[in-house]
């Protein structure tokens, strides 16, 4: 059983410190640096940008996202812009 | 596999950690139905049920100009001494903004 649970615990140990998408329900894309998260997919971000409809709209230095509101997070290769 | 802890000074260990660290610091909190609040944080717990001082509520709504059908973002701001917010209505935290900027 643990076995099956590997690939998921690996791929939240490997984006920590990582660039990341974080998309919402309500569609709004955060950007950032992935301090940390918890078992209820919250979420802290650093360098954090807001995007809706693609549009950049607003920066946080850091921010924390309550996870009933996460759609999902997706590891970013490289940052754009 | 045991990791050997490492204890930095202060540190974001889990997301709540970012909140707590904003406690009685003026913090943003973006809300479900285009509401924002800004405050100061005098408490919170794990469901980020917030109690803020000197808060400004911002509701933005969207009217549509009758003659040229134009979107028109409204924001209306009122202000409350002390405010009990319930969280699940909470989308986002941001701590203040470093001072010294």
């Amino acid at each position: 059983m643990s076995n099956r649970k590997e690939p998921l615990s690996q791929f939240i140990q490997q984006i920590h410190g990582r660039p990341v998408v974080v998309k919402l329900n309500s569609g709004v894309d955060y950007r950032g640096v992935l301090a940390c998260l918890d078992g209820y997919m919250n979420i802290a971000l650093e360098q954090t940008e807001e995007y809706v409809n693609g549009q950049l709209k607003e920066k946080y230095g850091d921010a924390f996202l309550r996870g009933n509101n996460v759609l999902y997070i997706s590891a970013q290769k490289r940052r754009y812009n | 596999m045991e990791e050997s802890e490492q204890v930095p000074a202060v540190t974001v260990k889990e997301p709540l950690d970012l909140v707590r660290l904003s406690l009685d610091e003026k913090i943003y909190v973006k809300m479900r139905n285009e509401r924002e609040l800004k405050g100061r944080l005098h408490a919170y717990d794990q469901h980020l049920n917030m109690v803020l001082g000197d808060a400004e509520e911002i509701v933005t709504t969207i009217e549509i100009d009758e003659e040229t059908y134009e979107e028109v973002y409204k924001k209306t701001k009122r202000n409350i001494p002390m405010l009990f917010v319930r969280g699940d209505g909470v989308i986002l935290v941001s701590p203040p903004i470093r001072a010294g900027v």
